[in-house]
This record gives structure tokens, C-alpha cells and sequence, in this order.
């Protein structure tokens, strides 16, 4: 385990700004508080988020820089489970700096913490459902939420097109992708593999 | 796997144990891909835990509801019959191998992602997801192209959020009580 390299990544990751440490338990506070509060706001099955951990990790917290982002976003949506666990990810580049075995606890933390409230509201909606099933709060919150939703996962689909390609051969293949996701059936891993094989040949750059 | 289906009869209800070991099966299936589809298999036809009308109704508060959809479909399951630690249990047996894999996949990239190879690799790869990421909104737009206000509150949430990098909260805070204000039942 103490083959581990020492890390030159992290020393390029972010050079516009200082990355903020978890060391300090008022910066940990801070980042478990807004994992916390965004959990609440995770409309649309979670992807309504990805352009606020962005922000978060990129932008104010400076732990990784937009193409390691677009990089593990990538890797989450390749991983077989749910992609919400880019947070996981996102959490060990936190302190990944402090070594691996800080990097996994502060991935699981990350993780906890978006998970939690939403979960804990899950929990009490499960349970009452029969009573809010014909509430006109329910229909006005899905009917409302809904095109709310839509806004933001047209944002968060340019964002993450924005910080991934810079050629044209690349952005062609992702506008390959994205039409074939709604035309096919072609499970998406295909996708990955046929893009990761364009990559590694050289034919599409950032 | 047991074709012999006696009329619907309902399983006795889970343990913490079996809830843990089901919410894995289901997680370990559904490697590749249509974890939905895999979790009905599984929770209704394999196990019985739910009828069809109950898993139905679980996708929709699923869907309704913040939170990751599989993850609140483990909720819904686990919370039905041990409530919060139920809860907790099922979403433990869905997460575990997944997350711990993505975790090592993780360490892997942290330690390798400058390898030009690694990082050539990588650069298709987000071609692949960003397409994926455009095509969620295209996926739902359909639902919403005869109603004028619904296009509305999309393109103003959308415009806010990419031209005058409105964080979410505060959108969702502003739009989300006007929405509901218009979309409000009315009574006839």
C-alpha cells in the first residue's frame, strides 16, 4: 500500500485556486452541510445536481479541476449501479490528498450525507402515502417540480458537454450518443466502449 | 425461477437479513444495465415482497420524491416492513458491491489518470457520457410540448441556470412555490 505514488495530479488539479482542506473541521462542517442541504434538492432521480457539484468541487472548493470532473462523471456513469454515487467520487478527491485511506473515508462520508435527508423524507413518505396520494399538495408539487426539471437537466446536459468535449470529432460523437439514447435500445454501455475505443485510438481529443 | 405461482399468495415478510441479501441480488443482476426492471423480477415475481399495483405505486414515490430513484425504490421496499432500519438495510444491500467497486475505481483513477493511456481512454469515454447527460432533457421534453407554461417555467429554470448561473436552491425556492401556484387542482 505505501507503493502509492505521490500524488504530482493533485499538484496540477486545480491552479486557479487553493484547494480547501477538510483538516479544518469548520471547512469539513461546511461541505457536510452542503452535501446535506443539496440532498433535499436532488429532483429528477439526482441529475438535477451535477452542475451544483461542479460548483462545489471545481469552483469554491478546488479539489479537482473540470476535466478530472468530467472524468469521474464519466466513470460513475460507466460503473454498474446507480450514478448518484459520483458524490462518493467527488468526496475521496477531497482527501485524496491526506492519502488513500482518508480519500475512502471522506468518499463514504460524501456519500452518507447526500443520501440522508432525502432518504429520511423517503422514509416518511413511504409510509404516509395513502394519505397525500390524492393531496392537492402532491399534484401541484409533481406537476409543478416537473417542467422545473426539465430546465435544469437541459442546463446540467450542456454543463457537462461544455466542461467533457473540445474537438469536434468528439462533440459529433457525442451528438451520435445522445440521439441513439433516445432512438435505440443499445444499452449504454455499448456506448462507453465504443467511445473509450475512439479515445484510446486517438481519433477524438479534448 | 419456481414457475408454480399459487395465486399471488404474499411472501411472509423479509428479514433485515433477507432484506440485505434481496437489495444485493437485485444490485448484482442489474450489472450491465435495467436495474428497474431487474428490482420488479426480483422483489415481485422472485420474492413476492410486493404485488405488481405496490411496486407501481413504489416507482412513483420514487420518482416524486429527491433522491437517487433506485435508491429511494430500496427505501420504499425496506421502510414498508421495518421502517427506518429497514430502510437503511435495503439501501446498504443495494449499495455495497456497487459503491465499493466504484470507490476502487476511484483509488485507480486518482493514482493513474495522468498515464496518457489512462487519460486517452478517458477522453472518449466522456464524449460517450456527455451525449448521455444531453439526452436526459430531450428524454422528458416530449411530456411537456402542449403545455405552454410548462415550456415556460423549463426555459426560464434552463436560461437562469446557464446565462445568469443561478445556483439551485434558490431557483428551486423561487420557481418551484410558482409553479405549484399555477399548477395548483382547481375545483370545477
Amino acid at each position: 500500500m505505501s507503493a502509492f505514488l505521490p500524488l504530482p495530479v493533485l499538484a496540477s488539479a486545480a491552479a486557479h485556486c487553493q484547494p480547501v482542506s477538510l483538516g479544518d473541521w469548520r471547512n469539513l462542517l461546511a461541505v457536510i452541510w452542503d452535501f446535506l442541504s443539496l440532498s433535499l434538492f436532488s429532483l429528477g432521480g439526482g441529475n438535477t445536481l451535477l452542475s451544483e457539484y461542479h460548483q462545489m468541487a471545481v469552483d469554491q472548493y478546488c479539489w479537482l479541476n473540470s476535466r478530472q470532473f468530467a472524468d469521474l462523471y464519466a466513470i460513475a456513469e460507466a460503473a454498474p449501479g446507480p450514478s448518484s454515487m459520483l458524490v462518493g467520487l467527488l468526496g475521496m478527491g477531497a482527501a485524496i490528498r491526506e492519502g488513500p485511506l482518508w480519500g475512502l473515508v471522506s468518499g463514504v462520508g460524501a456519500e452518507v450525507a447526500i443520501l440522508l435527508p432525502s432518504t429520511v423524507v423517503m422514509v416518511v413518505a413511504s409510509i404516509s402515502w395513502n394519505r397525500w396520494r390524492d393531496s392537492a399538495w402532491r399534484v401541484a408539487f409533481e406537476r409543478g417540480l416537473g417542467p422545473i426539471t426539465l430546465g435544469i437537466l437541459f442546463a446540467v446536459g450542456l454543463k457537462i458537454l461544455r466542461i467533457s468535449d473540445h474537438d469536434t470529432p468528439a462533440y459529433a460523437v457525442s451528438a451520435v450518443v445522445c440521439v441513439l439514447m433516445l432512438r435505440s435500445r443499445i444499452p449504454p454501455l455499448w456506448f462507453m466502449a465504443v467511445a473509450a475505443l475512439l479515445g484510446g485510438l486517438g481519433l477524438v481529443n479534448r | 425461477m419456481t414457475s408454480s405461482r399459487p395465486l399471488e399468495a404474499p411472501a411472509p415478510s423479509p428479514s433485515h437479513l433477507e432484506l440485505f441479501l434481496g437489495m444485493q441480488q437485485v444490485a448484482l443482476s442489474s450489472f450491465g444495465g435495467g436495474l428497474s426492471a431487474w428490482s420488479e423480477r426480483i422483489v415481485v415475481e422472485e420474492r413476492r415482497w410486493l404485488n405488481q399495483a405496490e411496486f407501481l405505486t413504489g416507482l412513483t414515490v420514487a420518482r416524486l420524491f429527491p433522491g437517487p430513484n433506485q435508491v429511494n425504490m430500496a427505501v420504499y421496499i425496506g421502510s414498508r416492513f421495518h421502517g427506518l432500519s429497514g430502510a437503511l438495510i435495503a439501501i446498504a444491500g443495494l449499495l455495497l458491491i456497487p459503491f465499493s467497486l466504484l470507490l476502487l475505481l476511484g483509488l485507480a483513477y486518482y493514482q493513474l489518470h495522468m498515464l496518457p493511456a489512462v487519460d486517452r481512454l478517458l477522453a472518449g469515454v466522456i464524449t460517450a457520457s456527455a451525449g448521455m447527460a444531453i439526452s436526459m432533457g430531450f428524454k422528458l421534453v416530449g411530456a411537456y410540448s402542449r403545455d405552454p407554461m410548462a415550456l415556460l417555467l423549463a426555459a426560464v429554470s434552463f436560461l437562469a441556470m446557464t446565462v445568469f448561473h443561478v445556483r439551485l436552491i434558490p431557483l428551486v425556492l423561487v420557481l418551484g412555490p410558482l409553479a405549484m401556484a399555477w399548477y395548483w387542482p382547481r375545483q370545477r
